[in-house]
């Protein structure tokens, strides 16, 4: 079976052959993912949309509320190099040193790294940590979407066939704090066995308000909002009980990266050391 | 499979070529006759395909032919174009960082971007950098030393006067 590669120059010529019902027509950005899943078998195109000349999509700016306006197709490298992501959201250069080689990072886009939808990642569990949004278009009307829902299962997003991811969003990070630990079964830049985001505004040292997110783990990026509860009500004293509830609340997953038991015991540590880690550099 | 005819430029050349959809960076390098870049893990892993397109290093075995189209294509046959070994091709033989070779024309071409980006990387800097490329025959302290060398001959050709 062949496929045809099409190289469109406008969104709107993108939408035009995205606009199927055929499940073998596919978005290429970076086309790393992609092209595992076609060198495994596990998909095979029809037709796949080569994003990378639509102009528009690419760079890097901070909007006037504060917020970093990232363009879907902007490189993982680029993000890692920005001096904006560096001031405005540390935590995701840091990520990003330990997300794959840096030939993938060459090549991998933003878009593609959110839409993809393997659990196995490292940006969907941070960025809704951080409560990034992506910026959709398509056909019909534009829409935002929450990281945090755009992936709902595993490999399952909310995206239509027809939509694309224009750019990301990350609001103001003023006030808040964030740590991202990733835990690998093999090379430090492998996949995660797990990812715990946690960001935190603890002005004065006290967390005034929180987000969990746990990934890889689990089936799809999780908010752990019991333990998120425990912590807003307790503090730093609610910590181990917020890491129990943590354990009991998400349903983890086996795979190659290890046991679903296993991954129940990296969430204790990581959970409590990401924590631990934002409280430690207030004081 | 139909085939499409691309032109690209190849260590600097340009060439016509005829590819299929199917068909990535190594496979067609393959057909040039060129064999340098090798696909070993064809996963993105390993670094033993990597290449140049337009400057950045990219694994070949990751990257579909038809897409290189109007770019650079460069390869480690283009680093001794002028008939003389890179400084940092030497600096390997030199150091005896390779056994079978078969990862080496992605660490030297890895290398290579290393230096440009960090003309006096550290060790851990080095070890970083180069994370993303194995060598099944552990020539990994060797290699290093050939980083070492590579950075100081490079450092020195810089202060002679021209
Ligand atoms: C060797 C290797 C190691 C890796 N290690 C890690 C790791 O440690 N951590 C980690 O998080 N990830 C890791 N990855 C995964 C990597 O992050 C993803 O492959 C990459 O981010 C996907 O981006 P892409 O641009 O290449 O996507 P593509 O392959 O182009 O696309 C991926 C999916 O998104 C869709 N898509 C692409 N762009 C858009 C868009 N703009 N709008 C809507 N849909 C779109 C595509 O149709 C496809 O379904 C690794 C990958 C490799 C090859
Ligand atoms: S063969 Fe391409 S990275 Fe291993
Ligand atoms: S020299 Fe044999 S794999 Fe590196």
């Amino acid at each position: 079976m062949t496929y045809e590669i099409l190289k469109p120059e406008t969104l709107q010529d993108a939408f035009g052959l995205l606009d199927t019902d055929d499940p073998m027509v596919r978005p290429f950005s970076g086309g790393t993912a992609l092209m595992l899943m076609m060198k495994s078998g596990i998909f095979s195109p029809s037709r796949l949309v080569v994003l990378r000349d639509i102009p528009g999509l690419n760079g890097i700016r901070l909007e006037e509320d504060g917020s970093l306006w990232i363009g879907a197709l902007t490189t993982l490298a680029e993000l890692e190099k920005s001096d904006l992501v560096a001031q405005h959201a540390p935590v995701v250069t840091h990520a990003l040193r330990h997300l794959s080689n840096r030939r993938v990072r060459n090549v991998a886009r933003i878009g593609g790294a959110l839409a993809h939808g393997d659990p196995h990642m490292d940006l969907p569990p941070l960025l809704s940590a951080l409560n990034a949004e992506v910026i959709v278009e398509g056909s019909n009307q534009g829409r935002r979407i929450s990281v945090q829902d755009l992936v709902t299962g595993y490999y399952e997003t909310s995206l239509e066939s027809n939509e694309l991811i224009v750019a990301v969003r990350i609001p103001s990070q003023q006030s808040w704090q964030s740590a991202y630990r990733k835990f690998t079964a093999r090379s430090a830049d492998d996949w995660p066995a797990l990812g715990v985001a946690v960001s935190l505004n603890a002005s004065r040292n006290e967390i005034q308000d929180l987000r969990l997110v746990v990934g890889a783990a689990t089936e799809r990026p999780t908010r752990l909002e019991q333990s998120e509860g425990i912590l807003r009500q307790e503090g730093r004293s609610g910590l181990e009980r917020a890491t129990e509830a943590a354990m009991a609340s998400v349903e983890f997953m086996d795979d190659a990266h290890g046991s679903s038991q296993w991954k129940k015991a990296l969430l204790r540590v990581e959970l409590r050391r990401a924590v631990q880690e934002i409280l430690d550099r207030n004081t | 499979m139909t085939k499409r005819s691309i032109t690209f430029y190849l260590n600097g050349r340009p060439v016509e070529a005829y590819v299929s959809p199917k068909d990535t960076l190594v496979d067609l390098l393959r057909n040039l006759d060129h064999f340098g870049a090798r696909e070993s893990c064809g996963q993105g892993l390993c670094g033993c395909c990597t290449v140049l397109v337009n400057g950045t290093s990219v694994s070949g075995c990751l990257e579909l032919a038809e897409l290189i189209e109007g770019k650079n294509l460069d390869t480690i046959e283009g680093l001794d174009a002028g008939g003389e070994l890179s400084v940092v091709q030497q600096a390997f033989i030199d150091a005896g960082a390779f056994q079978c070779g078969f990862c080496t024309s992605g660490f030297i071409l890895m290398v290579e971007q290393l230096l440009d980006e960090n003309d006096s990387p550290t060790p851990d800097e080095a070890r970083d950098y180069l994370s993303g490329n194995l060598c099944r025959c552990a020539a990994y302290p060797e290699i290093l030393d050939a980083v070492q060398l590579a950075a100081d001959k490079r450092k020195s050709l810089q202060k002679e006067p021209a």
